[in-house]
């Protein structure tokens, strides 16, 4: 039996280190410790929940917006304020175009490379790799010319034997299996994908004034002034601005990310029967469409046991029973205490310990749905959408399985999506879905304002005493909730629940282990040295360890060590 | 000069990185906000507090002549001293070390945009060796003095360069919003 430590994973954001034990090649028990401690909601104790979003959003330096959203719902929630549509509008595009950005950056920079070898890329033959990406793809990109472009480059990289940021990829690892066409395919995506992260970026630096760190948010709506005649506000100009950069930024959504997404699929079948791990899934409602969000162009729901006809639709943020479902506990995390806590009670009394497999081992704590862990992110939005028959949902997933089957004539099934392999294909479906979404809420936007509605912003409020209040969002890599305690005006507590929490959970008071950690056993591991396979499945998730705060004592090298014993 | 973040107008950007609640962690961002305030500079220049943005640094060194980066930087030097790397300084082989808390993003960010040839054409890494970088205790005060000469550096490098850089004959009062609470905040519930 060998043990392997990978500390830290790399090609995440923040840091994360993974323990598995390996026998007859494959992984038996598996650990997920978070190595850096998030202390957040302690600063925002005291302060105005007017302002709570400020901070909020500083809780980690990749997703800002998500918990910028999520706060202001949450304190708007405690005062059952309405959002005007305006508002809704703005904020969902803003969100949309974060979440496009996001998931581009994860296929692409974060895990790509775990598939992808790039040193076979010297070898591909770029003729015969146009003609299979213009075949399928009507992608204006994948012209011989452009391929040979990377190619060269790639040849450059080589031959100067500085590798650099690449020179500690697994290559010629015998599970990286693509032809050195399609490796020279996703590559050259894989280039060009910097240019579709920056124009996501522009859409939220336009309407959110700045980015990162969005600065348009308000409790009660958005300070976006809406003027169509005047030079200063969101006017017709700015407006067709957004839609020029959507009809560019949609087109590599839909015709490349998902194709590529197809291909990977159809390269690697085997990896939809590896990583099913937790079968519960967790998805909450978002992009609401009115001013008391009532309804929501991305369904909710929970489905438990891997069971999709058992689908739970959550309709509204006032769901009473996710309310109550929703608990954390810290047996297995360096916090005091062990019960189970709802989060307005939740506390974060740091107690470390060192990592102690059988004890407390990791900084996240672990939320229970019911008492259950659940799979939050991409794949359980699909699925609870599959499941209730939304449309746009069944629309790109079933597109994406006809693709896979046509061009490759392998069979996917909704059940085989509960895998790594679902996970990576779930994010480029939801993506697409997305991007069709982002050119609906601009219209929707464009009719209320050509319709005469200005409104952007409804004061809040705050009553003398205790209010309570929970927002939600459904951000790129999952279900977020943020619990807020105002007495006065302000914070007396102030907990997030965020999808790496339900994802990276560690066992609880019952022993039970959380999605990472169930998703390893089974996984295959060649070779013990090169543990590529944990990392797939690590990376499926889109792990990040960042809601909290960057390391900074090391001045070694950041590089990932992999210890066998 | 604007704050707006991946803005194709700017060719050039003065970026501060740091998590403003890690104690002097938040140099980058705390320059930035004195400089703003100090200084007023040609519309070619975004300034901006980017936090930790990791991988996601690329959209704002896309394709831009110059970019001056501000952060906190581990050495063996005093606290509060000043140093300034290039980018061969990452590039190099020697460069396996850390320079700054934020260079894993930087170098790989670099390593992206120059394959895609889209790479800033010089990069330079204005840096102070902090003093401690402890959770929520707030900024030293030695670090906070800092920032106004940092912020005239910045602007000796610009107009070194020739690019327009004046200091402001009345400096605005930075927004340095992050910082511990000293009095209680002021609501009115009804």
């Amino acid at each position: 039996m060998a043990r392997i430590t990978i500390d830290p994973v790399t090609r995440i954001e923040g840091h994360l280190r993974i323990d598995v034990e390996v026998e007859g090649g494959v992984v038996n028990k598996a650990w997920a410790s978070c190595t850096m401690w998030r202390g957040l909601e302690a600063i925002l104790r005291g302060r105005d929940a007017r302002e709570g979003w400020v901070f909020a959003q500083r809780f980690c330096g990749v997703c800002t917006t998500v918990h910028a959203i999520a706060s202001v719902r949450a304190v708007e929630d405690a005062l059952a304020l309405d959002i005007p549509p305006n508002a809704q509008y703005i904020r969902n595009l803003i969100l949309i175009c974060h979440a496009l950005h996001d998931h581009i950056v994860h296929f692409y920079h974060l895990s790509a490379l775990d598939w992808v070898d790039i040193m076979s890329i010297p070898k591909a033959d770029a003729a015969k790799a146009a003609s299979i990406a213009e075949g399928s793809s009507s992608w204006s990109g994948n012209s011989r010319k452009e391929l040979e472009a990377v190619q060269n480059k790639v040849k450059g990289l080589v031959a100067s034997g500085q590798l650099g940021i690449f020179s500690h990829g697994y290559w010629g690892h015998p599970a990286m299996r693509l032809s050195p066409e399609l490796n020279l395919i996703m590559f050259s995506h894989y280039l060009q994908a910097l240019e579709f992260q920056r124009k996501s970026c522009q859409v939220v630096a336009i309407l959110g004034g700045k980015t990162p760190h969005i600065q348009n948010l308000a409790v009660g709506g958005v300070m976006n002034a809406v003027n169509l005649n005047s030079l200063a506000t969101l006017n017709m100009d700015r407006l067709g601005m957004l839609q020029a950069i959507l009809e560019d930024l949609i087109p590599f959504v839909q015709q490349v990310f998902l194709v590529d997404n197809c291909l990977l699929a159809a390269s690697y079948p085997e990896w939809f029967k590896y990583g099913r791990g937790v079968v519960n899934y967790l998805a909450v409602p978002d992009l609401p469409l009115d001013a008391k969000a009532t309804k929501f162009d991305l369904p909710g729901g929970v489905i438990m046991n891997g069971d999709l006809a058992s689908v739970r639709p959550i309709k509204d943020w006032k769901d009473d029973a996710f309310r109550k479902a929703v608990t954390e506990d810290s047996t297995h995390a360096w916090y005091q205490g062990g019960g189970r806590l709802q989060p307005y009670k939740g506390e974060t009394i740091p107690d470390y310990t060192d990592f102690k497999e059988d004890a407390k081992y990791t900084w996240v704590k672990a939320p229970r749905y019911d008492g259950s862990p659940m799979q939050v992110g991409p794949l359980a939005n699909i699925l609870v959408g599959y499941a209730q028959g939304h449309p746009s949902t069944r629309k790109w997933t079933d597109s994406a399985f006809t693709q896979i089957e046509s061009v490759h004539g392998l069979k996917v099934t909704p059940n085989d999506m509960q895998s790594t392999m679902g996970r990576y294909l779930a994010r480029s479906i939801r993506s697409s879905m997305l991007a069709d979404l982002a050119l609906d809420h601009l219209n929707l936007l464009k009719t209320n304002i050509l319709d005469g509605d200005d409104t952007t912003y409804n004061v809040p409020t705050f009553p003398k005493g205790e209010v309570m209040g929970m927002g939600m969002h459904e951000a790129p890599r999952g279900a977020l909730s943020h619990w807020v305690v105002i007495e006065n005006g302000a914070f007396t507590n102030y907990q997030a629940v965020v999808p790496t929490t339900w994802n990276a959970s560690p066992r609880d008071d019952k022993g039970v282990p959380g999605p990472y950690e169930t998703s390893l056993i089974g996984n295959p591991v060649v070779d013990a040295e090169k543990p590529l396979e944990v990392l797939r499945t690590v990376h499926s998730f889109d792990p990040c360890m960042a809601c909290s705060c960057h390391t900074l004592d090391a001045s070694g090298e950041e590089i990932a060590q992999v210890k066998v014993q | 000069m604007t704050s707006f973040g991946v803005d194709a107008q700017c060719s050039i950007s003065v970026i501060g990185l740091g998590n403003v609640f890690l104690g002097d962690d938040g140099f980058g961002p705390l320059v930035i906000e004195t400089f703003r305030c100090s200084y007023a500079c040609s519309e070619s220049v975004e300034v901006i507090d980017l936090g930790t943005p990791g991988l996601d640094l690329a959209p704002y060194l896309y394709g831009k002549e110059l970019v001056v980066i501000v952060d906190a930087v581990h050495s063996a030097m005093a606290p509060g001293t000043i140093s300034f790397f290039r980018e061969e300084d990452f590039v190099s082989s020697r460069a396996k070390l850390r320079i700054t808390g934020h260079d894993p993003g930087l170098w790989e960010s670099l390593a992206h945009l120059r394959l895609a040839g889209r790479a800033p054409a010089e990069l330079i890494v204005l840096g102070v060796t902090p003093e401690s970088c402890t959770f929520a205790e707030g900024i030293s005060e030695r670090i906070v003095e800092i920032a106004y000469e940092a912020s005239a550096s910045i602007a000796q490098l610009l107009r070194d360069r020739g690019i327009a850089c004046f200091k402001r004959v009345q400096a605005r009062k930075p927004n340095l919003w992050w910082f511990p609470l000293t009095e209680p905040p002021s609501i009115t519930a009804v």
